[in-house]
């Protein structure tokens, strides 16, 4: 354990982002990139539309993953009476924020359906025992009613903790510490749901005569990945820009480097157990979806991505020194949140038969469009309220934080 | 009972884990009085039932040998019934140990200190317990050892495609592994029970196991890392051994076994049932061995919210599994569920529901988490429900699949209920023993939780340690100088004053690690690490080369139309032997690189050094040493607030 804990505070002026930060032009940049991304978008994807909504789903879900890492980190973090991470809290509360911003964004795939989802194109359960079966799930009235709650749920879920934090930098309070801390365990319960059926709806239904009861876990283990890769980055960018200078330190790195490689390997576990299963029992009606990723030019991407995702990060992260440097974490965890990418994309085009393996400039302006959305929401927000959670009660002992 | 209004350690900036103010010593007086006061009646009571339920498997054992496994309710098609559900429930308990142990730990989790060793204690008795049905359940079990990969004139070699050779390499691998983690933990209390034996047989078997621990800081250095070393490898061992057991039936193609979630699923099955077990025992524990200000209510409150999430874990399945099973449209995988619910069955069903998704929310009070008697009846129905989650998994899903001509009905003999109650006997009497004989307190690591633990605690208003006595000269140049310390705050800075004069032979001694002491005393990090990695490596490597050869080239055998090079099935026993390797690699690379053991030093010769493993912080400076002095030495020890000194003669 650490020293004795001091009584340090930061003041709440020093953890505002000063107007004349690089950063405060987050927003503007954010807009300006999604602005260009959605109108190249919309120009390279006119003439596929499978294409264009492909490639917006793998940019959805990837942010949308990252919202929901971080969020996950906040209540799991509050719940078990964490210390150490509560001075990178706040990097992850806005990010989670942004989870409202998704709604908005999940038009596109709204106006894909069709085009996406084959039980969702008119005819297609009449021709079809199998869909017929599952009509009273994959219909389209049910699937937005069930979108609008997992948005809602996410939304509320994001939005009521982050108010109850912001409470707490004005007006220090045991009680709205005790409040955070009750809640945080329970709200798992709907998030860990809702996520559950948003990866059936919105990523198995896109083959819809697949199944496995492991993929709401996989794409749960894939969004902790992704949510620690960007904190740890957000981290690191914090200390590197100068922001609440003092704040975070060798020793977060070192704990959000651990966390990193634990649920990479959790992820690996995950997927590899779904494979695994799968290719023992050698049901066609369950390999189908293991056939489209390891045929042709898919082949090398899922060998890639076990390299990629697993391997490689394995040994990368493995030493301490690795992770208490800060250059090193940033570099890791960006590598990271590329192969999450890959990891969506993977799971996404092979499943669309009118798109091709290789991305294109469509792929990466889609990309743009939510990511530039993500960033000016995420901007917005960092701008707003302290980037640090003065008024947490276990402030003192996130500053004063030492690795064993 | 607890009150509200804690008292609050202020190094930790949180509610004290320990009651009732102990310190140091009196942590090892509670500890160890379990041990060395006379056995409590009650003591005798459990032992003794333990005993003659011990003598189902005594009985039933050597009858199932002679007769065949048609003693038991088997038949076909329910080809696997208590025999396999027993070995999965045990199997299961067995990871809560490891689960306190090295999972809180990563965690950093600071009340485990309490449990832990209680724990790992169940673990490896569960895992003897497991591995026990597997062992008896083979019929011809005088070639059981076919299932090892020996060379052997046949040319014949196991399966390592088969996930019941997986679990022979997991199960055992798990219990060898947690064996290791155990008995690396009780070093420092066993010599803690070595320091206070009074009698010369107690003193030698302790002695014995204690492997000549003197609390040396240089050794602490190593035993730190392989300790979480050991935490780190056995959180992937957890997780891969029971979803290594979980494969026993997922890679069925049966309807009801065959699904993707499997392993994660039993993994957060076998935590739940483990820490009701934990629970259970720690109940009755605390109370008969008055251990309740170190095995406190904020314990037991912390396990039963455990309980709670990792019950959710378990109902988030089954609630999946029937989802799935509809979405499927597979008319089997829909039939295997309505049938559980509905089916001759269904009352096993409706049961494990009950106990296992019901039962635990009572837990969602905190009034609930802290009552005794729900707690104890909970954690119970916890363990009833599970069993019947095994059953229900393995019978139900065997009973009523594909052709209705298939068929059948189980229904257990007076043998198969034999070899129930005699794994509970082997288990209870097992732990019965262990709480006599060892200490059931990780004493040492309950120490380091108490806020005086820190180096940089200071009480307020502490009496000035009295002056150190005066030394006569010693007669010759014996080993060296020992100087007392009363408190780790004060060895702290003494360490600073020692690597700052220059000296080298020299050691610092405490009853638990100190933090920061590497540093104070100027030391270098571990080694160790290096070791378990090129070890680990080295296991990994080659079990995926054994099996390559044995399958590749040794006794190619088409099986289940896998290709002969069937990497994805060599995972397993690949990463299971990883795991022993590097596990092996820290426990004797520790031990190498302390050079333990050594159970004669000339440290043991001192009557005060007895206190090292107790309450008391040493330094011992070599005379060797080149910066020894026979006068300066002794002053500086003394100026560094050393309390008493010691010339070694040995």
């Amino acid at each position: 354990m650490s020293h004795e804990i001091a009584s340090a505070v930061i003041p709440r002026d020093e953890a505002l982002l000063p107007a004349s930060h690089p950063w405060a032009r987050l927003p503007g940049a954010g807009l300006a990139l999604g602005a260009v991304g959605l109108v190249l978008a919309v120009v390279t994807g006119r003439g596929s539309p499978e294409g264009f909504f492909a490639a917006w789903l793998v940019a959805f879900v990837f942010f949308l993953t990252i919202a929901l890492g971080c969020l996950y980190f906040v209540l799991i973090h509050t719940a078990m009476q964490g210390g150490w991470g509560v001075v990178v809290r706040r990097v992850a509360e806005n990010a989670a924020a942004t989870l409202p911003l998704f709604a908005l964004l999940f038009l596109p795939v709204a106006l894909g359906l069709h085009d996406l989802y084959p039980w969702s194109r008119p005819g297609a359960a009449a021709a079809d025992a199998l869909l017929r079966w599952k009509r009273p799930y994959l219909n389209e009235g049910f699937f937005f009613a069930r979108a609008a709650l997992y948005f809602a749920v996410w939304s509320a879920t994001a939005l009521w903790f982050l108010r109850l934090s912001h409470r707490q930098d004005v007006a220090p309070s045991d009680a709205i510490a005790a409040r955070l801390r009750r809640l945080s365990g329970p709200l798992l319960i709907p998030l860990g749901l809702t996520h559950t059926f948003a990866a059936f709806d919105w990523l198995m239904s896109l083959d819809p005569r697949w199944y496995s009861t492991i993929f709401g876990v996989y794409s749960f283990s894939g969004s902790l990945v992704a949510g620690f890769a960007f904190l740890a980055l957000a981290a690191v960018a914090m200390r590197r820009s100068g922001l609440v200078p003092g704040a975070v330190g060798a020793e977060h790195f070192h704990d959000l480097g651990k966390l990193l490689f634990a649920f990479t390997v959790f992820w690996a576990y995950i997927g590899f157990s779904q494979y695994f299963l799968i290719w023992y029992g050698n049901l066609p009606e369950e390999t189908i979806w293991y056939r489209q990723r390891l045929e042709g030019a898919w082949r090398a991407v899922s060998i890639g991505l076990a390299l990629g995702h697993f391997v490689i990060p394995f040994f990368f992260l493995l030493p301490r020194a690795t992770k208490r440097n800060p250059a090193a974490l940033a570099a890791g965890a960006a590598w990271m949140l590329m192969m999450h990418l890959v990891d969506v994309y993977w799971i996404v085009i092979p499943s669309v038969p009118g798109r091709a393996a290789a991305p294109g400039i469509l792929d990466g302006a889609a990309l743009l469009a939510v990511g530039g959305a993500f960033l000016a929401f995420f901007g917005w927000l960092l701008r707003r309220h302290p980037l640090v959670p003065v008024g947490d009660p276990r402030l003192p002992e996130s500053l004063a934080f030492e690795n064993v | 009972m607890q009150s509200s209004a804690d008292a609050y350690d202020p190094v930790a900036g949180r509610p004290t884990l320990i009651l009732g103010g102990q310190d140091f010593h009196s942590v090892t007086e509670v500890v160890s009085g379990v041990i060395e006061r006379r056995t409590p009646r009650g003591w005798w009571v459990v032992f003794a039932l333990s005993l003659c339920a011990l003598g189902g498997l005594a009985i039933g054992v050597p009858w199932l040998f002679w007769e065949g496994i048609g003693v038991w309710g088997l038949n076909v098609p329910v080809g696997w019934a208590w025999d396999i559900t027993n070995f999965v429930f045990w199997v299961g308990i067995g990871h809560a140990g490891t689960l306190i142990s090295a999972i809180l730990l990563l965690f950093r989790q600071r009340w485990r200190t309490s449990i832990n060793r209680a724990a790992e204690a169940m673990t490896v008795f569960a895992v003897l317990c497991a591995l026990t049905y597997p062992g008896i359940h083979v019929g011809r079990v005088w070639v059981a050892y076919w299932m090892l990969p020996l060379p052997n004139q046949m040319g014949t070699w196991p399966n390592f495609r088969s996930p019941l050779l997986w679990d022979v390499f997991a199960v055992s691998i798990y219990g060898t592994v947690s064996a290791l983690f155990w008995y690396v933990g009780l070093i420092p209390d066993l010599a803690t029970q070595r320091d206070r034996s009074r009698t010369p047989w107690r003193q030698r078997v302790y002695g014995a196991l204690a492997l000549g621990w003197r609390g040396s800081h240089r050794h602490w250095r190593h035993y730190e890392v392989a300790y979480l070393i050991l935490a780190g490898l056995s959180t992937p061992l957890v997780l891969s051994v029971h979803s290594i057991v979980s494969m026993d039936f997922a890679v069925s193609q049966l309807p009801g076994w065959h699904t993707t979630v499997f392993p994660p699923y039993f993994v957060a099955g076998a935590i739940f049932s483990g820490f009701a077990m934990v629970v259970t025992l720690m109940v009755i524990c605390r109370w008969a061995f008055g251990l309740q200000q170190i095995i406190t209510i904020r314990h037991l409150d912390y396990m039963a919210k455990i309980i709670l999430v990792t019950g959710w874990m378990v109902g988030y399945a089954y609630g999946l599994e029937f989802f799935t099973a509809w979405y499927s449209g597979n008319p089997y995988e829909v039939d295997v569920f309505v049938n559980r619910a509905f089916g001759r069955y269904a009352w096993a069903y409706w049961t494990m529901l009950t106990c296992n998704v019901a039962v635990p929310q009572v837990f969602w009070f905190g009034r609930a988490r802290r009552s005794l008697p729900v707690l104890f009846v909970v954690s119970i129905l916890v363990n009833v429900g599970m069993w019947f989650e095994r059953f229900v998994i393995i019978v139900t899903s065997l009973h009523h699949d594909f052709l209705p001509s298939s068929w059948g009905y189980f229904r257990p003999t007076m043998w198969d209920v034999a070899c129930l109650l005699g794994g509970f006997g082997l288990f209870f009497t097992l732990f019965c023993l262990f709480v006599r004989f060892a200490p059931m307190v990780a004493a040492a690591e309950v120490k380091t939780v108490l806020p005086e633990a820190s180096p940089h605690f200071h009480r307020e208003g502490a009496p000035t340690p009295p002056a150190a006595a005066l030394l006569p000269t010693p007669s010759g140049t014996g080993f060296g100088l020992l100087g007392e310390f009363d408190s780790p705050a004060t060895l702290f800075r003494a360490c600073e004053r020692v690597r700052d004069a220059g000296y080298s032979r020299w050691d610092a001694h405490t009853p638990f690690p100190v933090h920061g002491l590497d540093r104070a005393m100027g030391l270098r990090r571990s080694r160790l690490p290096w070791v378990v990695l090129v070890l680990g490596l080295g296991g990994g490597f080659g079990g995926f080369a054994l099996q390559t050869w044995v399958h590749s080239f040794a006794y190619p055998n088409v099986i289940s139309g896998k290709p002969f090079f069937a990497w994805q099935a060599y995972v397993p026993v690949t990463f299971e032997l990883a795991v022993l390797g590097g596990a092996l690699g820290a426990v004797l690379g520790m031990l190498a690189l302390n050079r333990l053991p050594r159970h004669h030093h000339p440290l043991f010769e001192s009557q005060r050094f007895e206190r090292a493993s107790d309450d008391r912080f040493f330094i011992s400076i070599e005379s060797r040493d080149p910066r020894f002095d026979a006068h300066s030495t002794p002053d500086l020890l003394r100026g560094a607030g050393a309390a008493r000194l010691e010339w070694l003669t040995a």
